[in-house]
């Protein structure tokens, strides 16, 4: 078990009284690939967030390898336990596609260029010069740049076509099965959330895990 | 990639965003580096002026002392006696009332000594001095004098008055720059039986340069001797000199500015001049104060004087030239506060841009003060490459501020001088005339210095201020902006 949560409470805070996750504890395993879905509003988006540390719960905790992760702080469980791939890419506008892939990591990004199949030519160009496609590519070999065990996807393949998205699932996919990464990604694609190792849905505040409730 | 990597990226790659930047802080910095110079050059006209114009002290009789004196003197001739005595006459009247007693003066008693105005032209840091004789009437023998037909001018002494000057150039009236030859030259040192006539009076008489004038005592106009004096030059005033006295024989058109010994000769007492006051010209401005410190320290019988320095002149300029110096001032706090508060919102709309970025940092795990420092690192490239190029077009940038600045106060002291036309005579040291060529603007390196160390300071606030607003936002609440 590489990431846990331990009942969370969340509210937004213009709907103080609302929580949108009540108590839900959750635990995730290295090289297991995980979706999340539920209804727009459900907080799929919020449980990610708290994963990542980009947010915290109102109470509960989240736990990286069995230690609270504001322990080590919220910067340091972002740049070292988890990284990040967002629906809209989220590239720097003004680096090149091989620049945004160093600012995840130390690993070389020709490598991982390569195994996310950008093509060389492309690697110095500015990276909106890229297609949609080749630059969720190049977000998730951003991703793949740091040694963070966990990769953490908002709706990676939801401005994407068909047939990219099936790409970006399998490099997902391959993330996590040859990698050994623990891959959780919010979709609200059946067919990437049918691809999952284990589907979680959240529901009223709630979570359901391979149609068990978990709180 | 490492913080000054993104940075030159980030300046080098958005050059829109870059030279926008750029020509704030170059236009700011010009701005606050042109104030600096037109305060300092406000200084150096001050004193430019006061070297134009003629640093220099003034001596004249003391009235208090010249009464004690006279008191003495009167009391030393004896009680009931009549009789004469260093210059101070005392005479006896009887009348049908009876006896009274009478003490005037002549010449001789009431003018400044030559010797001691010599000792003081001595004084190593007097460069020049005049001596200027009383106002003289006399009796204008063959040419007429300017009269208004509407007064009586049975109690008038119907002459016109002489003034002399060793050299005419130092004469109040041209120092002030009222009195300007419009024809001929003035009187030097040296001249003898000259005189400078004003412009009504030559178009009265039809005179021109090279005429003969001739005077004589008013009081004896059959019998006394003429005196002839040659017109060398023709005067103009910009306001009519105050007259000593009322009556035609004191208005301005027929004051007569002549060689020094020539008024005593003409009202008859040649060898007995009437030194009324003596000018003495200080080389050098900047030792103004040591000058006036020697000359205080020259033994002579101090009490008979009133040494006068011409600071009527310097205060009437530095009114003036102050305000210059108060526009740059007030002008350097009005680009501070405008450029930060310029800066601040360029700032605000800089990072309001770059809200994704910040995001996608935030999410990378870099820190918010990394960020912030990058954003700096930025705005510090862009302002020294600004600041650099600002320092070699400031020195033409400041010399039009600062010429335009001194035309606006030159402008503003005629229009004042335009409204008190008419009305104000020129008499004195007090007054003055402003003209000023040009205007001296230097960019020093004390200037330069400071200007940096502004903008710089100025913009690591900017960019503080307006990252505060990101740096309250937690990385969620960004990331929500940037969906």
């Amino acid at each position: 078990m590489i990431l846990e949560v331990k009942n969370i409470d969340y509210a937004y805070k213009t709907q103080k009284d609302k929580k949108v996750l009540d108590q839900v504890s959750m635990q995730f395993e290295e090289g297991k690939f995980y979706t999340i879905v539920g209804s727009s509003g459900a907080g799929k988006t919020t449980f990610l967030s708290l994963l990542a540390g980009l947010d915290t719960p109102i109470s509960g905790s989240v736990l990286y390898n069995g230690e609270d992760i504001l322990k080590r702080g919220l910067n340091y469980h972002r740049k070292h336990n988890v990284s990040i791939v967002f629906q809209n890419y989220n590239l720097i506008d003004y680096l090149t596609t091989e620049e945004n892939v160093k600012l995840g990591g130390n690993k070389k990004p020709d490598e991982l260029l390569s195994e996310v199949n950008i093509p060389k030519e492309a690697w110095k160009r500015n990276v909106l010069q890229l297609s949609g496609g080749q630059q969720q590519r190049v977000a998730i070999a951003r991703a793949l740049a740091s040694d963070a065990k966990v990769l953490l996807a908002d709706e990676p393949t939801g401005n994407l076509d068909e047939d990219t998205a099936d790409e970006i699932i399998e490099l997902l996919q391959r993330t996590a099965h040859e990698l050994g990464k623990c891959v959780i990604v919010v979709t609200h694609s059946k067919k990437l959330a049918d691809t999952a190792d284990e589907v979680i849905r959240i529901k009223n505040g709630s979570i359901e895990r391979n149609g068990e409730m978990t709180n | 990639m490492n913080v000054f990597q993104k940075a030159w990226c980030s300046v080098t790659r958005k050059p829109i965003k870059s030279i926008l930047l750029f020509l704030v802080v170059l236009v700011i910095s010009l701005f606050l580096l042109s104030g600096m110079a037109s305060k300092t050059a406000s200084v150096k006209t001050q004193d430019k002026t006061r070297q134009a114009v003629g640093a220099g002290l003034l001596l004249e009789t003391n009235e208090t002392n010249r009464h004690k004196r006279i008191d003495e003197i009167s009391k030393r001739i004896g009680e009931g006696v009549e009789g004469t005595l260093e210059g101070v006459h005392k005479v006896r009247f009887d009348s049908i009332y009876g006896e009274s007693w009478g003490v005037f003066t002549d010449n001789s008693f009431d003018t400044l000594r030559l010797e001691d105005i010599e000792k003081l032209a001595e004084v190593s840091e007097i460069s020049d001095y005049n001596i200027t004789t009383k106002v003289t009437p006399v009796n204008p023998v063959n040419f007429l004098r300017l009269e208004d037909a509407d007064v009586d001018q049975t109690t008038d002494f119907g002459g016109v008055s002489l003034i002399g000057n060793k050299d005419m150039q130092m004469d109040a009236n041209v120092l002030t720059g009222n009195l300007s030859i419009k024809d001929g030259r003035m009187v030097n040192s040296g001249d003898v039986n000259v005189c400078v006539i004003s412009e009504e009076l030559a178009a009265l008489n039809d005179l021109e340069i090279g005429d003969v004038l001739q005077y004589n005592d008013y009081h004896d106009r059959e019998n006394s001797t003429v005196y002839e004096a040659e017109i060398i030059g023709i005067y103009h005033v910009r306001q009519y000199m105050t007259p000593l006295m009322s009556g035609d024989t004191f208005r301005s058109e027929n004051v007569i500015f002549t060689d020094l010994h020539f008024p005593e000769k003409a009202e008859g007492n040649e060898n007995d001049p009437l030194y009324e006051r003596a000018y003495f010209k200080v080389g050098d401005v900047n030792n103004y104060d040591a000058a006036k410190e020697k000359v205080k320290a020259v033994n002579i019988d101090w009490e008979r004087y009133d040494l006068i320095d011409n600071n009527g002149n310097y205060d009437t300029m530095s009114a003036n030239f102050n305000d210059l110096e108060n526009i740059s001032e007030i002008l350097i706090w009005v680009v501070a506060i405008a450029s930060f508060l310029i800066l601040f919102l360029v700032f605000v709309f800089w990072l309001k841009n770059r809200v994704q970025e910040v995001g996608i940092f935030l999410a990378l795990g870099v820190p918010k003060v990394k960020i912030i420092g990058q954003i700096l690192l930025e705005a510090l490239m862009i302002a020294i490459i600004a600041v650099t190029l600002s320092f070699t077009v400031a020195p033409s940038v400041s010399r039009v501020t600062a010429d335009y600045l001194v035309a606006q106060q030159v402008r503003q002291m005629e229009e004042s001088k335009e409204l008190n036309a008419g009305h104000v005579a020129i008499d004195s040291f007090t007054r003055s005339e402003q003209q000023i060529t040009g205007v001296s603007v230097n960019i020093s390196t004390q200037m330069m210095l400071f200007d940096g160390v502004c903008i710089l300071a100025l913009t690591g606030l900017s960019v503080i201020t307006a990252g505060i607003t990101i740096l309250r936002k937690k990385p969620k609440d960004i990331l929500s902006e940037m969906s």
